[in-house]
């Protein structure tokens, strides 16, 4: 039977390893005709696997009457980390955004 | 007033992350809505030379920002401030009455400095117009890719400056509207913007390719022709080395005729793989320019890419595991490029501006490239690859078509030109590899120049010795347009000087 535990134990590392891998994933998300400004980014944690939400800063884009151009997700290795060693209970996410310039009609010179 | 402050002095960080400036103050120059374009820049470049002023005043040094686009880190000064210009971003048309007699004003569109070059191509598509050429990306500001000399692989034509027709340029000494002798814009027009006419065909060509060192860039003319279709041919192909040949000697519809469509291409751009270039196949794409229409069956993005971190991984991958770079670098190009359409699926066609890719930021971006008389590929590319290769570059070669490009400083100079581009995952390795690639050229005697807004490990020596009586030129006109070197002195930063554009 002692295979059986090694086999287990080797399919809950393979589990980890791609958990930790994917996590690092990068989520890229624009619309159509992009226009972005500078790219702007906050760190939520979601903790509780998820019944709760902190993040260090509100979610406002400096600029962004205009709407925003693109959003993109991703953990860093370390976010990655946490989160394995938490047991989940700790998953922070890196959220990136660029506000939309704008697009104004044509006028004459 | 349009400009505003962003913020406290902090840390900035360029497009592609490869360059960061320290303690800046951060500003946005900002359309209003002006009835006029005329007005808008009267009432902008003012703002702008008060505000170079008041840097001068401080003792800081400016630098204008577009998307922050340029990998070189160009756009990178310390301790300074910095003037983003992307929501300085409307365009017009231009009227008959605002031009000189013999300029034709329907192929002319004014454009403030922060349009990027997609929403010149879009505005200029409203108009039944279009942009003859570009790079690759469309995420660059249309003065910024100017800035720096930007260019894709239209075969008979040069880079994307040459639309350029007249520069609005904002120094601490004042407001300039910068044309060729021959004049483009009416003088009454010219007087509304606020600009002091300079009609001097030296400083114009200096102004198309000002390398951010010659003031702000505030607006320009930009030249068009009449909207046209581009069918796209894009597939994987094994080169034979006597296709070289062909394409020194510019006979790109026998290149054409080999690989794709027996007719003649406007644009041709093949990607190798440097681990055998001659046995692992090539990407390879072409379009072929048919007149407008606007039933078309249209060209679909990819389907598959490479994600944004998809380029880190396999930077790392590549650095590590040396006996796989060959493959590695295969299988990213399939990956990372799309494939299709190719010969015999159905046609299908865009505009110009419906070609251009969408830019998104890429990670751990390198990217370099050497730009060499056409006629010298079929005698350095397999020593190029070969040198490349045995250092461990871990990019793909992109070999791209141009004729020589307006501008004094313009990299494409001699006139017909082959540009190859080493773009992808950034490392130490590669950058040495790259080096390896220059001392190479260096040693075959093969001239050569280099791209501003790459990472090509340029300096002030080898600057003067590459442009020649050019930089001398460009320099002359500098210091007419700035002659007070106080003023030059705001332009300065690291990069800059190192480049000796700024004494």
């Amino acid at each position: 039977m002692l295979w059986v535990g090694w086999a287990l134990a080797a399919l809950a590392l393979a589990l980890l390893a791609g958990q930790y891998a994917a996590g690092q994933a990068d989520m890229f998300v624009s619309i159509a005709n992009p226009r972005p400004l500078d790219e702007e980014r906050m760190i939520v944690t979601l903790k509780g696997w998820g019944f709760a939400v902190a993040s260090a800063q509100p979610f406002i884009a400096s600029a962004s009457d205009h709407g925003l151009s693109d959003v993109r997700v991703f953990a860093t290795r370390r976010q990655m980390l946490v989160s394995i060693a938490s047991f989940g209970f700790l998953r922070p996410v890196t959220v990136a955004w660029r506000a939309h310039a704008g697009i104004l009609p044509l006028g004459d010179a | 007033m349009p400009i505003v402050q962003l913020g406290e002095a902090g840390r900035w960080t360029n497009y592609h992350g490869t360059g960061v400036c320290e303690d800046v103050t951060r500003f946005a120059l900002r359309s209003g809505d002006a009835q006029r374009g005329r007005d808008e820049l009267a009432i902008a470049a003012g703002a702008v030379r008060e505000w170079l002023a008041r840097a001068k005043a401080a003792g800081k040094r400016a630098r204008p920002l577009g998307a922050g686009w340029s990998p070189s880190n160009i756009n990178i000064c310390a301790d300074g401030w910095l003037l983003h210009t992307r929501r300085f971003n409307r365009c017009f048309r231009v009227a008959p009455v605002d031009v000189r007699p013999a300029v034709d004003a329907r192929a002319l569109m004014l454009v403030e400095a922060g349009a990027l070059v997609d929403e010149v191509s879009d505005k200029l598509e409203e108009q039944g117009r279009s942009l003859w050429t570009s790079g690759a990306g469309n995420g660059q500001t249309f003065a910024g890719a100017c800035a720096t000399g930007t260019h894709g692989s239209m075969i008979a034509r040069g880079g994307i400056q040459d639309h350029v027709r007249a520069v609005q340029i904002v120094t601490p000494a004042g407001v300039f509207w910068v044309e060729p002798e021959q004049g483009v814009m009416s003088d009454g027009f010219v007087a509304a913007t606020g600009s002091t006419l300079l009609r001097d065909d030296d400083v114009f060509a200096a102004v198309r390719l000002p390398v951010g060192s010659l003031g702000v860039v505030t607006a320009m003319v930009v030249d068009s022709v009449p909207k046209f279709l581009v069918r796209p041919i894009q597939n994987l192909r094994t080169v034979r080395r006597e296709a070289l040949d062909w394409l020194a000697a510019g006979d790109f519809r026998r290149f054409s005729a080999a690989y794709a469509l027996d007719r003649d291409p406007d644009f041709v751009q093949m990607i190798v793989n440097p681990y055998k270039p001659f046995k692992r196949p090539a990407m390879l794409r072409f379009l072929y320019r048919e007149p407008w229409r606007t039933d078309y069956a249209r060209a679909a993005p990819g389907e598959l890419g490479a994600g944004y971190d998809a380029l880190s991984l396999l930077g790392r991958l590549l650095d590590d595991y040396r006996f796989a770079r060959g493959a590695l670098l295969q299988f990213a190009m399939k990956l990372g490029y799309a494939s299709g359409p190719d010969v015999d699926d159905p046609p299908v066609y865009g505009s110009w501006g419906e070609g251009l890719d969408t830019h998104r930021p890429l990670a751990d971006l390198f990217n370099a490239s050497v730009t060499i008389d056409r006629a010298d590929l079929p005698h350095v590319f397999e020593l190029v690859c070969r040198a490349y290769a045995r250092h461990g570059g871990s990019t793909v070669m992109t070999v791209r078509f141009m004729e020589r490009a307006e501008g004094l400083l313009a990299p494409a100079r001699f006139p017909h030109n082959a540009v190859i581009d080493f773009d992808g995952p950034r490392s130490a390795r590669t950058a040495k590899a790259y080096a390896a690639v220059v001392d190479l050229l260096d040693a075959e005697g093969v001239a050569f120049t280099r791209h501003w807004a790459k990472s090509c490990q340029l300096d002030a020596a080898r600057v003067a010795a590459d442009y020649g009586e050019d930089l001398q030129r460009w320099c002359a006109a500098r210091d007419r347009l700035m002659p007070d070197p106080a003023d030059r002195a705001v332009f300065r930063s690291r990069v800059l000087d190192g480049l000796g554009l700024t004494c």
